[in-house]
């Protein structure tokens, strides 16, 4: 078994990563980007969920994006083939294919952050470095009720349909129906919400202060190095496209 | 061993002042991001992805959204911390249950909307921007869009305290106005950080745009201008439908709804002592 | 510092009302609490015990909450409340650090972002900085207390109703509170459980904790109480020693639960009918006392109103929970016909599939074998909404199935379709009024108590007139004033005609108000 990363180093390299990616604008680093975060997700027996989830967010966005400049570029010069208005240039497709790549190579090494890593360790984390309690309740509370409210609401549904509701087809019936489902969820969201910020007061959660963990997170010294490694090389990316294409017309 | 006290005082304004040098340092920096952006615009972007615009755009943008965090999350009272995962989670599911309708919108804010109207602009906003970092633990690809949530979130409080909920037929047209701002801030996003739009509906009125001539960023403002108005008028008129229908003893536990009387007709029978 | 300290709490009332309401929740009331003792608050659904309880453990807080006038003092400190802003701000964590609530939903209580028992006990630890060594004995020690050692890296989702509750007790007592308030801690649990929390319960008045009981029943932990007070309509209505007011007047009108005090309640039922979640507490069926089982009506021409012919059923594999095997079949061969007028119950151990067996007489589940008549019909390939229209199915959590504004649209919805505009106003007034809900027609259903908002949706589903009525747990969380409504409801409903059947696990109560009583085991069905 591999030793365990600190969350902060896994959210570090996974961030350095998007912005050295983003800073290089090459798509071949993208693509090498995409296959190592695949290569990972295989690894660590997590690429069962973050193919999935990558593919619903990506392929719309990748198609929207060959349409858009693969048909209309203005911009084009090398024009490859003209139908009508739509005109597919060599310029066009090349920028789909950069910002594609780009965009996959960030959301897979995102996803693989997020499925890959323990949220009470990184909730423990974020409150040892004085990041608002709030933060790490909000983050972990949320992935605690999203699957309670999908359970909630196959149970409204079926409360619902024992009275007598049938849903027709068409938009206004439809509709109808999806209002007499909101209102018990909202309703019962908001009233469990209120005894929660109750129980939480009275448990210590709104007061000022400091805090200490109960759940230990190691953070071997190594770690630390490269994350701060990490950073600077993400600083030295970002400083050295800003110098290259900083925009003429404004002062520098 | 001091015994903590058994009751508090009232806070007091040092804090506050502190907290609203964030809030206005935030504001600032996602409006400075968003001049910067248009006037800088890269005139041919056919040299390349706009990398240089899409950095700032997302350091401009996040910057700005984590000082607004910073800024209202520690003084949010618990009632309404706990609030923001739920605002998330109805932003989710009531998003995808639209969805199930087949109409051609997102609608993914309702929850947000609700809570603004609810717990007030600054709640709004942090809701806004929070439940955008949170969720991108899903999809990456909502992090960037984090301030436009937080203005979402932020001018449906100011339109609640604003007394529009009061009346039905201004909470559409809060929400057009809204939808307007909300878009034109986004366009940056959409245009340098992904190129392009995440559906292909929307894509193809950029596409329109694009075949007039337009550049990408104005392409996609307009794009946005279509869309998102109406977007946000049904989302506001389905918040307002949400906090008509909840019990009295929910909606008065919120001190900004008895504050600002936020929904109409809803006044205590006897006043209060 | 020790737990016992010569605390004492005292908590006067002149009037609490909740923001935007007209009317006070609780007005003239007190309560007062000493160390080591156990008090009990005994009044129906809806008395305002919950009220109490929190706003004594600063769950509910001047001003914050309602407009509250009266008193509180802790250990020599008294707070006078006028309803001014410039009464005092009670700080909630120091407060219910000495006064600690458990909610009547324990899963309330948790923080729901901690991943263990451990750290789930330690999260109020954390937040006053509690150095970790301190930490680590004080969740040792609590755990050996609640009986939870052996389950400290679990995730507190998937504890059973007993083990929550203990859990809730635990994240309360580990800041070893001077006195601890319980609302209803034994709802929902058999009989093994409630044995455990009264067992804690002794446990923790024997080091000194005063002990405060919130309940509608008056079962065996409120007969140990030294003080019992009445509390009916937000009102102290009686206050004195149980052997004082056992079977007063006060405590029948505030719609205790076995009101004869705890001498005659005698042990908890016991074996295979008591167990799982949803279980009265002890002895609470005896204050049930219904007129008894009807004579069956003469059996109406025609089909019997619900037939089940060689039922089978199982669970494929839960998709929420991979790993596990695919379950056993849940029901197998069922067979059973349930004549017009007729009262049947069916009891059975928890997960029996009581409930299973309920949702396939409307379709929410379908049978892998067999077949499903109503009134002579097979629903098979039938929608589950227009079945409806013959089948009124009443599930265990109402706050499922409303969502009108209004009491009267609630019971009134979809009647036009079947009765026609003229009729359904009517049709729906009359429903109220047979579950005794007649003044409550413009209230929002949120509002009412959890007796009534159960009744309202027996309501909604009586007035449609349906040919089979079928109820799941009926009895859970009704306070005596909504018993006898339930078994008033029942009893007319099979005069008119109807086929009624109840899944129950108390036995004694399906003995007393059916004509037959059917046990389900081993997803087979037969009569007892």
């Amino acid at each position: 078994m591999k030793p365990r990363l600190h969350p902060f180093t896994a959210l570090t390299a996974a961030a350095s990563a998007a912005v050295v990616t983003t800073a290089a604008a090459y798509w071949p680093l993208s693509v090498a980007m995409a296959l190592a975060a695949v290569f990972l997700a295989v690894r660590r027996g997590v690429a069962g969920r973050v193919l999935p989830a990558a593919a619903v967010i990506l392929t719309p966005l990748c198609l929207s994006l060959l349409v858009l400049h693969g048909l209309f570029f203005p911009e084009g010069q090398t024009v490859l083939a003209r139908w009508g208005p739509a005109r597919v240039t060599a310029e066009g497709l090349g920028f789909a294919l950069e910002l594609g790549t780009r965009t996959t190579a960030c959301v897979l090494v995102f996803l693989l952050f997020s499925f890959a890593v323990s949220v009470p360790d990184l909730v423990s984390a974020l409150a040892g470095r004085g990041i608002p309690p709030q933060f790490g309740f909000v983050l972990a509370s949320t992935l605690t009720l999203l699957p309670a409210v999908a359970v909630r609401l196959d149970r409204i549904r079926q409360a619902q349909e024992t009275r007598g509701m049938v849903v027709r087809r068409g938009l206004l019936s439809r509709l109808g129906a999806l209002r007499l489902q909101m209102v018990p969820l909202v309703l019962a969201l908001i009233d469990d919400a209120g005894s929660r910020a109750q129980a939480l007061d009275a448990r210590g959660f709104g007061s000022p202060g400091p805090r200490t963990s109960y759940r230990e997170v190691a953070d071997p010294p190594g770690q630390r190095r490269f994350r701060t490694a990490a950073l600077l090389f993400a600083t030295a990316a970002v400083a050295g496209r800003i110098v290259a294409s900083w925009p003429a017309g404004v002062p520098s | 061993m001091s015994q903590p006290a058994l009751t508090v005082t009232a806070p007091g304004q040092a804090a506050g002042r502190r907290r609203r040098l964030l809030e206005i340092a935030g504001a600032a920096a996602i409006a400075a991001t968003y001049i910067f952006l248009v006037l800088t615009q890269p005139v041919d972007i056919a040299n390349g992805p706009a990398s240089f615009s899409a950095l700032v755009a997302l350091g401009g943008f996040l910057l700005g959204a984590v000082l607004l965090i910073v800024a209202v999350l520690p003084v949010l009272p618990t009632s309404t911390v706990v609030l923001i995962p739920v605002a998330l989670v109805l932003n989710v599911v009531l998003g995808q249950l639209m969805g199930s309708t087949g109409l051609p919108f997102y609608l993914d804010a309702i929850g947000t909307v609700l809570i603004a109207v609810l717990a007030g602009p600054a709640a709004g906003a942090a809701t806004g921007a929070l439940s955008s970092i949170v969720w991108s633990f899903f999809n990456p690809t909502v992090l960037p869009f984090a301030a436009g949530a937080a203005l979402i979130g932020f001018l449906a409080g100011m339109a609640a305290r604003g007394g529009l909920f009061r009346r039905f037929y201004f909470a559409p047209i809060a929400g057009f106005v809204t939808g307007i701002l909300a878009g034109v801030v986004s366009a940056p996003i959409a245009a340098f950080v992904f190129g392009g739009t995440s559906g292909l509906g929307t894509g193809a009125i950029v596409s329109a745009f694009r075949a007039m001539g337009d550049t990408l960023l104005a392409a996609i403002t307009k794009q946005a201008l279509i869309s998102d108005p109406m977007d946000k008028a049904i989302v506001f008129t389905i918040a307002a439908l949400l906090a008509y229908a909840l019990p009295r003893r929910t909606t008065f536990q919120f001190p900004f709804v008895r504050r600002y009387r936020v929904l109409a007709g809803k006044a205590p029978a006897a006043p209060e002592a | 510092m020790t737990a016992i300290t010569r605390t004492a709490l005292q908590i006067r009332i002149e009037a609490f009302t909740f923001h935007g309401e007209g009317t006070p929740v609780l007005s003239s009331a007190s309560v007062s609490v000493t160390p080591g003792s156990l008090t009990a608050v005994l009044g129906g659904s809806g008395s305002g015990k919950s009220t109490l309880g929190k706003l004594m453990a600063g769950w509910l807080r001047a001003g914050h909450a309602g407009a509250f006038r009266g008193s509180l003092e802790l250990d020599g400190t008294l707070l006078e409340f006028r309803g001014a802003p410039d009464d005092p701000r009670i700080n909630p964590a120091e407060w219910s650090r000495r006064v600690a609530f458990v909610p009547q939903d324990p899963a309330a209580m948790l923080s729901s972002v901690r991943a263990t028992v451990a750290e789930e006990l330690a999260f109020g630890l954390e937040n006053r900085a509690t150095p970790r060594d301190d930490m680590l004995r004080a969740v040792g020690r609590t755990a050996a207390r609640i009986g939870l050692s052996d389950l400290l890296d679990r995730d507190p989702a998937t504890l059973s109703g007993g083990e929550l509750r203990r859990l809730a007790v635990g994240c309360a007592v580990i800041a070893e509170p001077d006195i601890l308030i319980l609302d209803e801690p034994l709802a929902s649990l058999d009989a093994a459980g409630a044995a455990q929390v009264e067992d804690l319960v002794r446990s923790l008045r024997g080091t000194g904790t005063g002990v405060v009981l919130l309940s509608q029943a008056a079962d065996r932990l409120a007969g140990e109480a030294t003080h019992w007070t009445v509390l009916d309509g937000g009102t102290v209505t009686a206050a004195g020693t149980p052997a004082q007011l056992s079977g007063s007047a006060e405590l029948e009108r505030a719609g205790v639960i076995g009101v004869r005090g705890p001498g005659i309640l005698g042990p908890p039922v016991s074996g295979p009918a008591v167990s799982g979640p949803g279980v009265l507490g002890p002895g609470v069926t005896a204050g049930a006392r219904g007129p008894g089982p009807v004579p069956v009506a003469a059996p109406g021409p025609g089909p019997a109103a619900l037939e089940l012919h060689g039922v089978g059923f199982g669970y494929g594999q839960d998709p929420r929970r991979p790993g596990t095997a695919t379950q056993a079949r849940v029901l197998r061969d069922v067979d059973f016909a349930v004549q017009r007028g007729e009262i049947i119950a069916v009891t059975g151990p928890n997960g029996a599939g009581k409930s299973t067996l309920l949702r396939h007489f409307n379709g929410l589940l379908r049978p892998s074998a067999g077949d499903v008549r109503v009134c002579g019909r097979s629903i098979a390939g039938v929608p589950v909404g227009t079945v409806a229209a013959s089948i009124g199915l009443l599930f265990q959590h109402p706050r499922d199935q409303l969502f009108e504004r209004t009491v009267l649209r609630e019971a009134a919805f979809g009647l036009r379709q079947l009765f026609g505009k003229a009729e359904a106003e009517g049709k729906a007034r009359a429903a109220l009024a047979a579950v005794g809900l007649s003044g409550t027609g413009e209230v929002h259903p949120a509002e009412l108590s959890a007796s009534q908002q159960r009744l309202l949706a027996l309501a909604t589903v009586l007035a449609r007139e349906p040919a089979v009525l079928a109820l799941d747990e009926p009895t859970v969380g009704l306070d005596r004033h909504g018993l006898e409504a339930l078994q008033a409801a029942v009893v007319r409903a099979a005069a008119r005609g109807a086929a009624v059947v109840m899944v129950t696990h108390d036995l004694a109560y399906a003995r007393m108000n059916a004509h037959r009583v059917l046990e389900l085991t081993d997803g087979r069905l037969s009569e007892i």
